[in-house]
């Protein structure tokens, strides 16, 4: 009897402290970041608006060095990075290297934004989903600017949160070329 | 490779709801307080604030924003910012349309000092008009268009609750304390109870055992009562209270104490003249014990406070918003009751469930103590590095598996619990192991003790780079003058900080890196003991603590936009040295 109680005490208290983990567990903030392979899968996947009313998907550059950044016209440590991007473009372009900016938008801002800086790669535009994409690919708050830079057979060879210098990223692309 | 990339330069970066605070109240019948408390390294832009208000009809006037920071910004001009905390006021006009509530959206754009922006946020409130009078509003911190996807906040889930009526948050506040009372918060109540009931050396009925379990829950419930009430009066301060290290700190301590009362250490009592006088009032009235039980329930809640915290400190944040005295009294009076309702069931039982005492209390006792000890672990879990918690876990596990018998032979005819408990004890013996070689092998994740060996299968000697020490900013003035044309590195250390030592052992061990660094003055500031100097040399860098790495060129000036935080490969290390190194203004 006097066993049988203890056991069936220490059982309920054991099922209640896991339960009570289980709860703060469940809590959110203790979400993991997604596998690599699945970020660049979701990412070339995904259907992204373009300027000009229709939507693009990434996949077509499947296959060449991408460096996909996320940004906006209202994020100044974005404007700071894009001129150095535009620069590697018209270096590297022609040796396979392209870039895609996604922007967190007004298409106007945007359009405005292209012809000023004379950005010579595509820009599309992300909407809630896109930074729901950044928090799951490691970007937990979900902010700008972030950089991924994927190699041609697929892998996410980096992920860069914050300004981007021109240097860094010529290093981290140049033996992907 | 990867697993390096995902490892780099990401500073800890707040959620936005918790970089940018945000609360709203109706300040008199024309016009809305927005809140905005905002983390420090991190501020708001003036001209990105938008304000809408609904229904349709209500027009919001010209925002009154406090003077900000101007500075010119090479992209914007120029632009103002906030930090610290805003208030901005703003007029509405109801035109005829009579509404009971307003709703206010409010959006909001910041960015953070290490160079990252905040997607546009929009904060929603209901503001009751009718309600003016008491000055109660309702606010509800959740989610906008944005971020509406992102993850919530315990804070603000509890929030949102009050989005329904008066018996709707009533009700779910029940039924939050009912799964409160499955944490192990609430689990060490039961043998204080228990042990009050059964030990009172009278015979105990069901209907008595209930009675008295009743009278405590009632007391623990007027007490979180008491809370709400106060909180109601006097803002959002007690949320603030209870979430603050020492608070915490504290009363870790006064679980520790208990769990060593429950290993017989000393033994747990109120003080004779005080015992006494309660004996005397129980024989001269029937209500004296039951008096009794219901100070211990009071004390017991004030026990309790901060291993709730969480959900509580939402509850009082919204009471605090609200300043609804009623609801907030009911809620948290109701939020009790669930939490008792376990204690209750006990209580009842007392018959049944609870025999007379024995050594068998003695066995519940010490697993309530080691669950005590286990619960003070995870109040201070958020203020200690995770490798001192691990090994904090490890020695929990660890003795309480040796008190299992967890490496004693089992006599030949052991009966099912000697079995059972050793087997507990075994489980918790290995998880204890893990835990300890997690501690000691810089693991970083409480849920995955043993991942810190991934990346420590190659083990290396540890490599003492030739870093000179510095304390103070007038110290790394000094040696920056003192090393006229040299390229400097400044490195940022703590001895918790895992990844300095990461880099220490990996990184800095890389003969590429040490070549380099020949070339270099290495200064190395260990900001462990956090000192006032200390602090002031980690805010002229606007760091937060290591780790961090900032580079100097050679007239003494820090390269900016070239500085390393958080683990680096030694590959990647190389090109930024290299960096630095070549470095001409």
């Amino acid at each position: 009897m006097k066993t049988r109680t203890v056991v069936l005490f220490a059982v309920v208290a054991g099922l209640s402290a896991a339960a009570g983990v289980t709860y703060y567990m469940g809590s959110p903030g203790g979400g993991a970041a997604m596998a690599p392979d699945s970020v660049v899968e979701r990412v070339l996947s995904a259907r992204v608006a373009d300027v000009k009313g229709g939507t693009q998907s990434l996949e077509q550059w499947r296959g060449q060095v991408l460096v996909v950044n996320y940004w906006a016209t209202w994020c100044a440590p974005c404007r700071e990075e894009i001129p150095g991007f535009v620069r590697l473009q018209e270096r590297y372009g022609s040796r396979g290297l392209q870039f895609v900016g996604i922007a967190i938008d007004q298409p106007d801002k945007v359009a405005e934004f292209a012809s000023e800086f004379r950005i010579n790669y595509p820009l599309l535009l992300g909407g809630l989903e896109t930074i729901e994409l950044l928090r799951q690919a490691g970007n937990r708050a979900g902010v700008l600017p972030y950089t991924l830079v994927i190699d041609r057979k697929g892998n996410l060879v980096g992920r860069e949160l914050g300004g981007l210098k021109e240097a860094k990223l010529e290093r981290i692309i140049q033996p992907l070329l | 490779m990867l697993s390096g990339f995902a490892r780099a330069a990401e500073p800890e970066l707040l959620e936005p709801e918790k970089a940018f605070r945000f609360a709203a109240r109706l300040k008199d019948a024309r016009s809305i307080e927005v809140i905005y408390q905002i983390a420090p390294g991190y501020y708001l832009y003036r001209d990105k604030f938008r304000f809408t208000l609904g229904p349709a009809g209500v027009k919001p006037g010209e925002p009154h924003f406090p003077a900000g920071k101007k500075h010119r910004d090479e992209f914007f001009g120029e632009v103002e910012t906030y930090r610290n905390s805003l208030s901005v006021l703003l007029p509405f006009d109801l035109g005829d349309t009579g509404v009971p509530a307003i709703q206010l959206a409010a959006e909001s754009q910041g960015c953070a000092d290490i160079g990252v922006c905040y997607v546009p946020y929009e904060h929603k409130a209901e503001l009751r008009l009718a309600s003016l009078s008491s000055g109660a509003t309702r606010s509800d911190a959740a989610s906008g268009v944005l971020s509406g996807m992102g993850l919530e906040t315990d804070d603000a889930r509890v929030a949102r609750v009050f989005e329904g009526g008066f018996w709707l948050a009533i009700a779910s506040f029940f039924g939050f304390g009912l799964l409160l009372s499955f944490t192990p918060c609430v689990l060490p109540m039961v043998p204080i109870l228990s042990s009050v009931i059964v030990g009172t050396g009278r015979p105990v009925t069901k209907a008595r055992g209930f009675l008295l379990a009743a009278v405590y829950v009632l007391g623990m419930a007027m007490t979180y009562a008491v809370a709400g009430v106060t909180a109601g009066l006097s803002g959002a301060l007690l949320s603030v209270v209870l979430q603050n290290p020492w608070v915490l700190g504290a009363f870790a301590a006064v679980f520790v104490a208990l769990a060593l009362a429950m290993f017989g250490f000393y033994e747990l009592q109120l003080p004779v003249a005080l015992q006494s006088r309660l004996a005397d009032a129980s024989n001269q009235f029937h209500g004296g014990h039951t008096a009794g039980m219901f100070v211990m329930g009071v004390l017991s809640a004030l026990i309790l406070g901060p291993c709730v915290a969480a959900p509580l400190a939402g509850a009082l944040l919204y009471i605090g918003q609200s300043r609804d005295v009623v609801l907030g009294g009911s809620a948290l009076f109701a939020m009790a009751l669930g939490m008792g309702v376990p204690l209750l069931a006990i209580g009842a039982s007392a018959g049944a469930l609870m025999p007379k005492a024995g050594p068998w209390m003695e066995t519940v006792k010490r697993f309530f103590g080691t669950l005590l000890l286990g619960v003070a672990i995870y109040l201070v879990s958020p203020f200690i590095p995770v490798s001192v918690q691990m090994g904090l876990w490890a020695a929990l596990l660890i003795v309480t598996a040796i008190y299992l018998r967890a490496i004693d032979s089992l006599p030949a005819g052991a009966h099912g619990f000697q079995r059972f408990s050793k087997g507990i004890g075994i489980v918790a013996l290995i998880a204890g192991l893990a835990y300890l070689v997690g501690a000691l092998s810089g693991g970083r994740d409480i849920l995955q003790p043993l991942s810190g060996l991934r990346v420590t299968a190659l083990g290396t000697a540890p490599y003492e780079a030739p870093f000179q020490r510095i304390n103070s900013s007038s110290e790394l003035d000094d040696r920056i003058q003192a090393a006229p044309g040299r390229t400097v590195m400044l490195d940022f250390y703590a001895d918790w900080c895992v990844s300095c030592k990461e880099m220490e052992r990996y990184t800095f061990s890389d003969e590429r890196v040490q070549a380099r660094f020949r070339e270099m003055t290495l200064l190395q500031a260990d900001v462990t003991a956090n000192n006032a100097e200390h602090t002031a040399l980690l805010r002229r860098f606007r760091l937060f603590g290591p780790p961090g790495i900032v580079f100097f060129d050679r007239e003494g000036r820090e390269i900016q936009g070239l500085r390393v935080i958080g683990f680096q490969p030694a590959d990647r290390f190389v090109a930024v040295l290299d960096q630095a190194l070549n470095f001409r203004r």
